[in-house]
Formats: C-alpha cells, structure tokens, sequence
C-alpha cells in the first residue's frame, strides 16, 4: 500500500487532501504541524510527502532542507501560498520535486501526487518504448506508431504524448501538461492546451481507431487502454 | 531719467516763452524809431542768433529786421505760438528746430514779430535723451547678459530635477531629487517633494501589505470551497441532476480561482525590484517557439498566423518565462478577438539596435480613446458584451513590459485591426 504522509496545518484543506487521496486507494497520514511532520517524514519511510510551505514554528522550506541533508530521498510535493516564481525555484533548488501554489484544486494535486509517484517507480526500469493498446513510443528514435502505421510527429506532439503516454491511466491537468511540455508556469488560458490535444487526436486517434486520449471534464486529459 | 528729461524739457519750454513774452513787454513801450534803435541793440547782444525779430506796417508791409517777412500760419494776435518750420539760426551747431513767436502790435500800428529759435533749449534735452539711451542701454544689456549667465546654474541643477523626477514617475519610488548643500529655494523645494515621496512610497507599502494580507487570507477559503464542491461533485451519482448542477457550480469555482491567481500574478510581478533574474536571450528563437505555439490556435480558429522577421534579431536583456507570457498574452488576444478568415503576424523587426517585436492582427482593433485604459485590471470596453473585456491579460502584460523597462505601444495595424508594439529599448538603468 502506498503511504503519503501531509504535512498541513489548515483542517479543512487536510481533511480534503486525505480524503481525494484515500479515493485514489492511497493510504495518507496527517500531521498538523512541522516539527511533527519532520520527525515522521524522517523514521516513516513513506512513499511520497505533500508539505504546506507555510507552517507555524518551523517553515516548510527549512523541512526540505534538513531532509535532504539528513539523506531522505522521499519525494516531495510542496504546497505554498507563496506563487511567486522565485519562490517555486527556491523550493525546488531546496529539495522539492514539484510545486503547488494556493488555491489549488484538489484532483491536481492528487493527479501530481500521482505522477510523481510513477516517476519514482519507473526510474528503475528504463524503458525504451511506450505502450497503450496498439500506440506504440519509440523513445529513442521518437518515431510512433498506431496499428503498424507510422505517424509523423511534430517535435512538441512528440513531447505530448510521450508525457501522456509515461503517465497513461493518469488523469493530467492542462497546466501540468503545459508546464511538462512547454516549460512554463504561467496560465495561458485552457482552450490553447485543448488545441494542442486536438491537434495531437487527429493523428493519435484517426478515423477507424479506437480513441485513446480521453477528455477528463474540469480535469484535464488521459491516455488509456480502451475500457 | 525718463522723468527728468520730461520735466526739464517742459521747464525749459516754458522758459523760453517766458523769455519771448519778457521781450515783447519791452519792446511794446517803445514809439517810433526808439523802437527800432532797441530792436538793433538787442541784436548785437544775440550771438547766437536764437532771438530775430521782424518790423512790418500794419499792411504787412517789411520795414526791418531779419525777418524778412511775416511767418507763414503765424496768427496775428500777440500771442505766443509754437511754429514748426522755421528760420533757422545762425548757429550751424545747434539743430534745426521748433520755434516761438508772436506778432504783437505796437502803440504806433506797426506789426512786430519775434522769433525765438528753440534748438538751443532743445540742445539740453537732447543731451538729457542721450544720457537716458546710454544709461538704458548700460544697464540692460549688462543685465540681459548676465541674466543668461546667472540662469545656467539653476538651469542645470532644475534640469537634474527633471531626471530625478522622470524616474519617479516611470515607476521607480525609491528615488529622491537631489539637494544641494545651498539651502535655497530649490532646495527646500526639493527636500518638501523628496518628505512627499517618502509618505507615499511608505502609504504604498501599506497599501501593498493589506492588499498582500487578504491575498493571503483569501488562498484558504477559495482552496477549502473548490476542494468541497469537487467531492461533492465526486459523491453526486453519475448523470444525475446534482452532478450536472455541480459541474457548473465547480466550473464557476475554477474560473473564480483562475481569475484569483492572475490577481496575484500582477501583484507579484508588479513588486518585483529585482532585475537579477535578467539574462540575454536571443528574440528569434522566442519568436519561433510563440508562432509555433499559437499556430494550431490561430488554424482552430481559420486564421492566418505569419511569423515575419529577419535571420537575427539584436538580443535582448530580461527574463524569457515572462516575456513568452507576455506575448502569449497578446497573441492570444489578437486570435481571440479575430473573426474566422482574417491574419494575425507576429514581427521581429531590428530597430536601429534593439528589437522590436510586434502584433498584428485584422480584428476589430482597439479604439484610440481605450488605448490607455485596455491595460486596467478586468477592463470592459464601453457597451461590450461581457465577452469582450481582456480581463487580467493586458494588465499583466503592463507588469512585464514595466518590469523590464520596456515600452508598449497600442495603434492601428495595416490590417485593420490592433497594433501592439513592444520597443525592447531599456529605458530605466538595469539591475538597480
């Protein structure tokens, strides 16, 4: 069973970062403050850590630090009310693998939890090809390929679905997607994502193939095995 | 001196008819040939010639004197007149002037005529008006000479104000007009705006630390509602009407939390002091990667998308993340506003040694009386439908374009719709 342990000092906001995190069958700890929070995170071997960058008594960034001094290597997911991008570089260069800003909606998170969490698991295997149903990845040669016919790719949908494809099954929200693909934090507006996506459908999923990529409404996209 | 000279030339005025009705009393009680023998003697007395007198009958008829015969215009009722033209004196030095004379009628029927001839008087005055010129022109010019000279002091000092103040309204609070050591005027000027400048930069701060606070505040509650409605949303049974109800009511939340975030964005970048993040990019490359970004957007929308730039384009000193917002930003207006079948072009363009980056679109363009007002905060244009405000993408623009120094122009384009043109030019020191 997959633990996370959430260092969160605001109540509500916990109780809903537990309860969309159980839904996704993971198994979450809840410790209202850092001093707490830095001693579990140290001896409970937990899976992955979503800390609160604002904490009374001991600051969140102060958390990472000493966590990856003292060699724990559990991946972090902060989550700050502090948005400036300064402030997202800081806490990544601290330690942290990636950063949530207030207000959030809960299913990113849960979908960034996620993601995370696969990363963690496939850096053993390095795979050369990505698979869903009959789409195959080359990662090497970048070629790919539906039902034995080869796609011409341009080099940004290439990025795009090898992002979905690594994480298929995996509900991905659009700024994750814009941020994986294009390198940017900023909001450029949902539709330009949508476009993209539809751009990449055309060729994904043509005419006579089962669709792929899934449209998740006020969530974002998906790469799945047809149910 | 102006006063003097009239005065003394009034004086002097009347002296001289003073002087000629003296001679007329005199000569008025003598008969017959006494009169002329007095009228001889005084000649020999008149070296100058000033005095002249003319004996006539009373037909007017010449009997002796110098006058040879009865002025023209001069009225024969023995009073003093002023004539205009006349006689001149003997003297060449003196100058040809005015005169006094009268025409008095003896005891024995004769006319007799005197003559003064003013331009002995007038000599005076004359000197008094040559006084007057030189001591005008002695002090004026000196003065006006010396007014310039005395002016480039101040001049230089006001124009350092200038500069000063220029900064300031730029953006850059933190400056201060420079003081002399002179403690004068200008100073106490200077040090009054300078105590101005010192309570508003701190009434900002406030204002920025309050706006900060509810920033903050606000995270929760918004993060805490949208968290609620979605697992609401989640628990709702599927295709029931309370998960349609709520896949609005959660929408709404998204959009609440969008527009919240840009909020705080504009907050954010317009704090930014700090210019250390600033490097040297290279515009072609930005360029590239915006046209090949919007390209399938503008193609959704059946636009033509041109990227039109030369092979290399000056560089350029700022932060790429945010420039690429920026004209994301734009490009994505520009397309939005854009009906189907019109172009939009992205420019690079080398202007004189900066870059100069621009977006065309043939929409319906941006109103002169707007182009200042666009850039506000959640602006509507006026009688627009709720559609057409640029929200919060303008302002953030502003931020960034301000950030770095730069200028942004709005206009019309060839195309017949907007202009937005970003002149890449620093024009605030970098790195302060």
């Amino acid at each position: 069973m997959t633990r996370i342990l959430t260092i969160e000092d605001d109540a509500v906001t916990a109780r809903e970062i537990v309860a969309e995190l159980s839904s996704h069958g993971l198994q979450v700890d809840w410790v209202d403050n850092g001093r707490e929070g830095l001693d579990r995170a140290v001896s409970g071997n937990y899976d992955l850590i979503t800390l609160d960058r604002m904490l009374p008594e001991l600051d969140g960034l102060a958390i990472v630090t000493t966590l990856r001094t003292m060699g724990v290597a559990t991946p972090i997911l902060m989550i700050s009310a502090l948005s400036d991008v300064d402030e997202r570089v800081r806490g990544l260069r601290a330690g942290g693998d990636d950063y949530l800003t207030k207000p959030f909606a809960t299913d990113e998170m849960a979908a960034r939890v996620e993601v995370l969490l696969r990363r963690q698991n496939s850096v053993a295997t390095q795979a050369t090809t990505l698979q869903v149903a009959d789409l195959e990845l080359d990662l090497i040669s970048h070629e790919a390929r539906r039902a034995e016919q080869v796609l011409t790719l341009l080099p940004t949908e290439y990025k795009l679905l090898e992002f979905l494809m690594r994480n298929s099954g995996q509900i991905l929200s659009r700024m994750m997607i814009f941020e994986e693909v294009w390198g940017y934090h900023f909001d450029p507006g949902t539709n330009l994502i949508d476009v993209h996506i539809g751009r990449l459908r055309k060729k994904i999923d043509a005419a006579g193939n089962v669709p792929l990529i899934r449209t998740v409404r006020g969530s974002g996209y998906v790469i799945a095995e047809p149910v | 001196m102006g006063v003097m000279y009239f005065e003394v030339s009034g004086y002097l005025d009347n002296l001289a008819k003073h002087s000629l009705m003296q001679r007329q009393h005199l000569f008025s009680h003598f008969r017959g040939e006494q009169l002329e023998e007095a009228l001889a003697a005084s000649m020999t007395f008149d070296i100058r010639g000033i005095d002249a007198y003319g004996l006539f009958d009373a037909q007017g008829v010449y009997l002796g004197g110098a006058l040879q015969q009865l002025p023209e215009g001069l009225p024969l009722d023995g009073k003093i007149h002023t004539l205009d033209d006349c006689a001149d004196s003997d003297d060449p030095t003196l100058p040809a002037d005015s005169c006094d004379a009268v025409a008095t009628q003896t005891r024995d029927g004769r006319w007799l005529v005197l003559l003064r001839d003013n331009g002995s008087l007038f000599a005076v005055t004359r000197i008094i008006l040559h006084a007057l010129f030189w001591g005008v022109s002695l002090t004026i010019l000196p003065g006006i000479a010396g007014w310039h000279l005395l002016r480039r002091r101040p001049m230089r000092r006001i124009r350092a104000i200038q500069d000063s103040a220029q900064a300031i309204v730029a953006g850059d609070l933190t400056h201060r007009l420079p003081l002399s050591n002179r403690r004068d005027e200008l100073d106490m000027l200077a040090a009054i705006v300078n105590a101005m400048l010192d309570r508003i930069e701190r009434l900002m701060h406030e204002v920025k630390g309050v706006c900060d606070n509810i920033a903050h505040d606000l995270r929760t509650p918004l993060t805490r509602l949208r968290a609620q409605l979605y697992r609401m949303q989640q628990q709702a049974g599927e295709g029931s009407q309370e998960a349609a109800q709520l896949d609005l009511v959660l929408a709404e939340a998204d959009t609440l939390m969008a527009r919240f975030r840009g909020l705080l964005r504009i907050s954010e970048l317009e704090d930014r002091q700090r210019r250390s993040g600033f490097i040297e990019l290279d515009p072609v490359q930005l360029l590239e990667e915006l046209h090949e970004f919007y390209l399938p957007l503008a193609e959704e929308g059946e636009l033509l998308f041109v990227l039109n730039m030369p092979e290399t384009l000056p560089p350029l000193n700022g932060d790429r993340a945010l420039l690429f917002e920026a004209l994301a930003n734009l490009l994505s207006n520009s397309i939005k506003f854009t009906p189907a079948g019109g172009t939009v072009i992205l420019r690079g363009v080398n202007d004189g040694g900066h870059t100069r980056i621009e977006v065309h679109d043939s929409g319906p363009g941006i109103p002169e009386a707007e182009r200042e007002a666009v850039f506000q905060r959640f602006y509507r244009a006026e009688g627009g439908q709720p559609q057409s405000g640029f929200g919060l993408g303008l302002s953030i623009v502003a931020a960034i374009v301000s950030l770095h120094g730069f200028n942004l122009e709005v206009g019309s384009s060839e195309l017949g719709g907007a202009k937005l043109v970003l002149n890449c030019r620093q024009s605030l020191i970098a790195n302060s």
